[in-house]
């Protein structure tokens, strides 16, 4: 016979069997934002099993981009969906100005020696680099040498173009500005020339279907990071990666530990094992093909760099002057764009 | 022992109605009511960091001119998709409810099919479809048809295409449960009367039908409208629709309160449709009924 006694009785000792598998989960437990696509399947692959081999910590990873992770942090208001966070330099500093971050001890690590000293500062730990140029289909173009011949045919007629949601997308559009009279702080100039040519470009597609269209077609050159143009010539599609004339741009990656998580030690373990020289030798390989944060580590000759020395010959931007200038920004390519 | 059952109940003084209400009213008022009234509080504020009170973002929204043509095309869009929807969707309910009852089992599954698949699978499959390279372009280019690939993704007209396949099976479910429910003599009366098909079809199917037709009209206007991913992968971001504008102002650029405004216009706006269209409804089903 069910009596209400009974039925509480057994659904306090189901709701106390469910809590039991958290409580063990949380003792080496950890959860990490990671980027979709070839950030999340080399960390995935790597990156979780070297982590509980190690340390005997269980990864959890959470597939979101840079933005996202930011509006996720900050809508939980001090308890964090995830333990820590990974980003481009943009959202890294809404972050920080935001107070989503724990202040970070790089002394901590074991493998602090091994990595270059600017990449670790008092909110995180450099763990990559990624490199943003011009991708082209060889089969269908030749290749273009700078961001101009983009606005220019054949290219313009197969052109797709993203807009500022992205850091990618922002550091792109200010190259082309640049071309064009522009700078960091004024795209303007980019918005006029890409407004002239409107009619002929193939695709104006959100970020993330960007990979997508090219796969099929719909476009066979756009501007990207290097990562996108190698998990795509993993998958057979024919794509080539060009560094423009005046430079291909780059931006650093970051790990920060999220403000408010109770895995931090297991975040350091985490960072730790992401810059150890295992790791990164393995993430440096086809097809995942990242730049090493790891100075013991080679950089393979396919890679845009030879060394991370490299990146002071790259285009780099401040983003604490694009960031304030990024909503206006968007709102701008809207309007431009619009049908 | 029903009755008995009933008079403990009573007796006991539990389990009245209402109560038995009681825990989906809770869970629409703490998971829907009150974010709700959140989001519309959040939109009274000046500032991303919600610490300035007042009307700024609304007057900034209102304001732009802009902002007006965005949420004329995505009540257009949804508008538009409806009417392809129905088209395409109220001749197969006629179908459906003279087949026979093991072949409208098979229907119903294909009907329901597209709901099975996630929604982002659907969408990208109508890349590959629509694409310069994609199925419908070689199809038309191998028979000689067109002399170069047509562009169909990134249009409105690709975005309706697919819309409508992907919303169809809301439309088709309220319409075929209120259509094989009529009564089947009534068009054989209409027949015997002298009503031509065409007569029986709009004087008696389809107001009797109206209450399914408006219902069904009612879910694909507001998920269409709403479809943030479709509209965007598929429609591109020269399409602009007020989804899209939430999410660059919530989660690319953090302005919560612009978001949290131009949800409450596409909140209103959709609602104002759909209390238009379910008003009409009543009163071409009245005009049959009473």
């Amino acid at each position: 016979m069910f009596t209400r006694r009974r039925v509480l009785a057994g659904a306090t000792a189901l709701g106390g069997a469910a809590l039991l598998p958290t409580i063990a989960a949380a003792k080496g437990g950890l959860t990490a934002a990671i980027y979709p696509g070839t950030w999340e399947d080399a960390y995935r692959a790597i990156v979780i099993p070297a982590l509980k081999k190690t340390y005997d910590v269980d990864l959890e990873l959470q597939p979101l981009f840079a933005v996202d992770e930011v509006a996720k942090a900050k809508a939980a208001r001090g308890a964090p969906p995830f333990d820590c966070f990974v980003l481009d330099p943009g959202p890294r500093i809404t972050a920080i100005e935001a107070g989503l971050f724990e202040k970070f001890d790089g002394k901590k690590l074991s493998n602090a020696s091994k990595v270059p000293s600017a990449f670790i500062d008092e909110w995180g730990i450099c763990v990559g680099a990624q490199v943003v140029g011009i991708a082209y289909n060889p089969k269908k173009l030749p290749a273009p040498k700078g961001w101009k011949d983009l606005l220019t045919d054949p290219w313009v007629s197969r052109l797709g173009i993203t807009g500022f949601q992205t850091t990618f997308g922002t550091v792109s559009l200010i190259e082309i500005a640049k071309q064009f009279g522009g700078s960091e702080t004024n795209i303007d100039p980019a918005l006029v020339e890409l407004k002239k040519v409107l009619p002929k470009i193939a695709a104006v597609g959100q970020p993330a279907a960007m990979p997508g269209l090219f796969q099929q077609g719909q476009c066979d050159v756009m501007y990207t990071n290097t990562q996108t143009v190698a998990t795509l010539k993993g998958k057979g599609v024919d794509i080539e990666f060009v560094k423009p004339e005046s430079g291909a741009v780059a931006f650093y990656t970051t790990l920060h530990i999220a403000k408010g998580s109770d895995a931090i030690d297991n975040a350091y373990k985490y960072f730790d094992t992401v810059v150890s020289t295992p790791v990164q030798e393995a993430l440096t390989k086809p097809p995942y093909n990242f730049l090493p944060a790891n100075k013991d580590v080679p950089i393979p000759p396919d890679l845009p760099m030879k060394s991370l020395d490299e990146m002071s010959t790259y285009v780099l931007h401040d983003w604490a002057k694009i960031n304030p200038l990024r909503a206006g920004w968007i709102e701008k390519f809207n309007k431009e764009m619009a049908k | 022992m029903k009755t008995a059952l009933a008079l403990r109940m009573k007796g006991a003084g539990y389990l009245g109605e209402w109560q038995l209400a009681l825990p989906l009213t809770l869970a629409f008022a703490s998971l829907f009511l009150a974010p709700l009234l959140l989001l519309f509080g959040v939109s009274f504020f000046n500032d991303d960091k919600l610490t300035e009170p007042g009307l700024a973002q609304w007057g900034k929204f209102f304001g732009d001119p802009f902002n007006y043509k965005v949420i004329a095309d995505t009540l257009l869009l949804g508008v538009k998709t409806v009417a392809a929807t129905v088209l395409v969707g109220y001749p197969l309910a006629l179908v459906f409810i003279d087949l026979s009852a093991r072949l409208q089992r098979v229907l119903l599954f294909v009907i329901v099919m597209p709901l099975l698949l996630s929604v982002v699978v659907r969408t990208f499959a109508w890349i590959v479809v629509l694409g310069h390279e994609g199925l419908i372009n070689t199809l038309l280019l191998r028979l000689g048809l067109i002399g170069e690939p047509l562009k169909l993704l990134q249009t409105e007209l690709g975005l309706v295409i697919s819309l409508t396949q992907i919303e169809m099976p809301l439309m088709l479910l309220p319409l075929i449960s209120v259509m094989s429910r009529l009564e089947p003599n009534l068009r054989d009366a209409a027949a015997a009367l002298g009503a031509s098909r065409w007569r029986t079809l709009f004087t008696v199917i389809v107001p009797l039908s109206m209450p399914g037709l408006v219902a069904g009209c009612l879910l694909v206007f507001a998920s269409s409208t709403t479809a943030f991913i479709s509209q965007t992968v598929i429609g591109g971001v020269r399409l602009i629709y007020l989804p899209l504008v939430i999410w660059q102002q919530s989660l690319v650029v953090f302005n919560w309160p612009l978001a949290a405004v131009a949800s409450m216009a596409l909140l209103v706006s959709i609602l104002t449709v759909v209390a238009a269209l379910s008003y009409l409804g009543r009163r071409a089903s009245g005009a049959i009924h009473g």
